[in-house]
């Protein structure tokens, strides 16, 4: 009887179980395979194990581009990360204004980007943007007497480009998260640190921020993680094949798809997979860790 | 009563979910399928044949070859009908060994004929019919461009060209014949500032600059599957090229294109693929070959040209090898070449198809021939899918980031040895 109670939410489950099987978990485990292979062009039906061989040489691409892409990947994170939460809760708090009229429309309005697909986004204000010749930015430029830039050939131009395009694309999100928990606090707490004197800096800073910290972590390092890893900008508006701008600038997994992933070479490709994934996992546990502390 | 009809939907489900899994015998998909002919629905008999050729270009030519070869092939029973795929090398990656699920032939260009051919999945023309007999009319070029390692793999169908394209009612003047008088006109007619160009050209695209490159006697990669961009002539090549892409706006095809057919720009360095929206643009159009301009050293520019044709996967040409080589010997014929000039501007690979007097007065397809005069088969070997990226974070290094061509040149070399010891 006892057996049986146990077997019963297994068997419930199971349905979904080898779904995630076959579409999650399977794959990983066929890269994991293919990485410890020489499957490649020169080996595509006759391939076979070779052992570690593909991590090694994975490992031994580490070289001054792969750390520079570590670091070039930070610094987007940080830039990114701190810009988005500073200017979602100043947004946010605007929005939360009293008296402020047409509220929904505004926030309506700012989920826009948000709800767009992201190749879409990207590619409007490639070509909205920062194209040369059709772009807002230069025609603005020209109307007041300037010369035309092309802001995506130089890395330090490309890389605030990218940001901004990001921050566009993130801000929503962490905006509507941060509104959803500026509404949560009790406005009791307010009300009675006016009583004992205190200014807008002390409600913010020992009322506002500790009771929305809850709230906005979990939605802060989830956001952090997709920053860490993100790919479309970057690559869209820089790398992308038949248009490439100038900019060298590289995250890691611009770098891992650019040295791994057109090569043809499977074997290697899967051992640069398996190792990105061991690094998200580690991130993602950290990130686990932080979230059941908050 | 609600555990039976939530059993009953979970077993749905599962059932739905795994419906995708069961095979279909190559045999019962052909039974069952309606073939279009003559605009009219008929069921097939189990006599015909189908030849399922996978593609990725342009429906219209495809639909012109399809007509072609059902109409030609009508009495051997042979039903051919094309798809098209996106991303057809990844597609034939997978489905390359797939008697059930992969095609018959594939329809492609020739440069990714050498990686085809190293997995394994294609066969030789040989294998199938008398590929000396079926190339006497073929252009000699083309059939060289389908050629890898001493084995033919494809029929060339036809082939592209780049070409020198002008709005006659902007371009004042003869067009020059000298690409340093060209640099003239276009230093005298453009205005970068207010947007107005006389000459734009995608200048950090490889294929775009391989005409330059080639002329001055560089390279992107040898036959041996060496890289050259630091070679001393490709660097000239760049540095020459450079001057140029200071004139031709950012480079980018969207832009590029859309300049021209706004009459922003009266020349374009482009292929065929252009054209129909240059007509939807309402320009006059005026045709001029890459090969009738002459480089300062005295060479005529030389273009890439890709080659359009057919390859048959191994099992096909074990499977149903008469039914492929009656395909082949009429998609290499002079019917589907006249027909595919006529009415698709397509430069055709069988020479017999230029003696027609439609293909002779076709502006369009006269350049593409003429510019095979001095026109090199992009190259074919594996080694070339993976330079296409190192040539070009070059040329856009130089042309968009003003980097110094001996040091960026030298970056690149290495980021391409890279690229080709990461494929073994």
């Amino acid at each position: 009887m006892k057996k049986k109670k146990r077997a019963v939410p297994w068997l419930y489950s199971a349905p979904a179980l080898i779904l995630i099987g076959i579409v999650v978990v399977f794959p990983i485990i066929y890269t994991a395979y293919i990485s410890f292979t020489n499957m490649n062009l020169y080996h595509w039906n006759d391939f076979h194990f070779i052992g570690l061989e593909n991590y090694k040489r994975a490992l031994l691409k580490a070289d001054s581009g792969f750390l520079s892409a570590i670091g070039v990947t930070i610094i987007w994170t940080v830039v990114n990360m701190v810009v988005q939460l500073v200017l979602a809760y100043f947004i946010a708090l605007g929005l939360n204004a009293k008296g402020l009229k047409l509220k929904r429309v505004y926030k309506t309005l700012l989920m826009f980007p948000w709800a767009m697909p992201a190749y879409v986004s990207i590619l409007l204000w490639k070509v909205c943007m920062y194209n040369t010749e059709f772009g807002l930015l230069n025609q603005l430029v020209t109307a007041l007497g300037g010369s035309k830039m092309n802001y995506l050939a130089e890395n330090v131009p490309a890389f605030f480009a990218c940001t901004i395009l990001n921050l566009w694309m993130a801000l929503p999100f962490m905006i509507m998260m941060i509104d959803g928990a500026l509404q949560s606090v009790d406005g009791s707490y307010y009300e009675s640190a006016t009583l004992d004197g205190a200014g807008v800096w002390q409600k913010t800073w020992y009322i506002t921020l500790p009771c929305i910290r809850p709230i906005i972590a979990p939605s802060a390092i989830m956001t952090t993680f997709t920053t860490f890893k993100q790919f479309d900008i970057v690559y869209l508006l820089t790398k992308q094949k038949g248009s490439l701008s100038g900019a060298s600038i590289q995250t890691i997994i611009t770098y891992a798809h650019q040295n791994a992933f057109v090569s043809n070479n499977y074997g290697l490709s899967s051992a640069v997979s398996i190792l990105i994934f061991v690094i998200i996992i580690v991130f993602s546990v950290f990130t686990n860790r932080g979230l059941k502390e908050e | 009563m609600k555990r039976i009809l939530s059993s009953l939907l979970c077993g749905c489900m599962i059932m739905g979910l795994m419906a995708g899994c069961g095979q279909t015998t190559a045999s019962s998909t052909a039974d069952n399928t309606e073939a279009k002919e003559s605009g009219n629905d008929t069921v097939k008999n189990e006599d015909t044949t189908e030849i399922k050729i996978w593609h990725d270009g342009d429906e219209a030519i495809m639909g012109t070859i399809e007509s072609d070869l059902n109409e030609t092939l009508k009495a051997d029973n042979i039903t051919v009908s094309f798809e098209k795929k996106s991303g057809l090398t990844d597609q034939l990656q997978l489905y390359g060994n797939d008697a059930a699920n992969g095609p018959d032939m594939y329809f492609y260009a020739h440069d990714s004929l050498g990686m085809l051919a190293e997995m394994g999945i294609l066969a030789p023309i040989s294998d199938v019919t008398d590929v000396d007999a079926l190339d006497t009319d073929l252009n000699d070029m083309t059939v060289e461009a389908t050629t890898y390692k001493e084995t033919q793999y494809m029929i060339p169908v036809y082939f592209e060209t780049l070409l020198f394209l002008y709005n006659k009612d902007l371009w004042e003047g003869e067009v020059p014949t000298t690409t340093d008088e060209l640099y003239d006109y276009m230093t005298a007619h453009t205005d970068t500032d207010a947007g107005t160009y006389a000459v734009v050209n995608q200048h950090s695209t490889a294929y775009n600059v391989a005409p330059v490159i080639n002329g001055f006697g560089g390279y992107i990669i040898d036959k041996d599957g060496n890289p050259g961009l630091n070679a001393v002539e490709t660097k000239e090549a760049i540095s020459y090229n450079q001057k140029f892409a200071e004139l031709q706006a950012d480079g980018d095809y969207n832009t590029v294109s859309t300049l021209f057919n706004e009459g922003n720009a009266a020349a374009i360095v482009g292929g065929p693929w252009l054209v129909s929206s240059i007509n939807d643009a309402g320009i006059n159009l005026g045709i001029k070959s890459l090969s009738e301009f002459t480089l300062p050293n005295g060479e005529a520019l030389a273009p890439y040209s890709g080659v359009q044709g057919v390859g048959v996967m191994k099992y096909a040409a074990e499977s149903k090898k008469d039914a492929v080589e009656k395909v082949l010997k009429a998609i290499a014929g002079e019917e589907v070449g006249v027909d595919l000039a006529v009415n698709n501007n397509c430069a055709p690979a069988n020479e017999k198809a230029y003696e027609n007097t439609e293909v002779t007065s076709n502006e369009m397809v006269q350049a593409i021939r003429k510019t095979a005069d001095t026109a090199e088969p992009m190259p074919n070997i594996p080694q070339m899918s993976v330079m296409w990226g190192p040539t070009e974070e070059f040329l856009a290094a130089v042309n968009k980031s003003d980097a110094d061509i001996d040091s960026a040149a030298e970056e690149y070399e290495q980021a391409a040895e890279t690229a080709i010891s990461d494929m073994q």
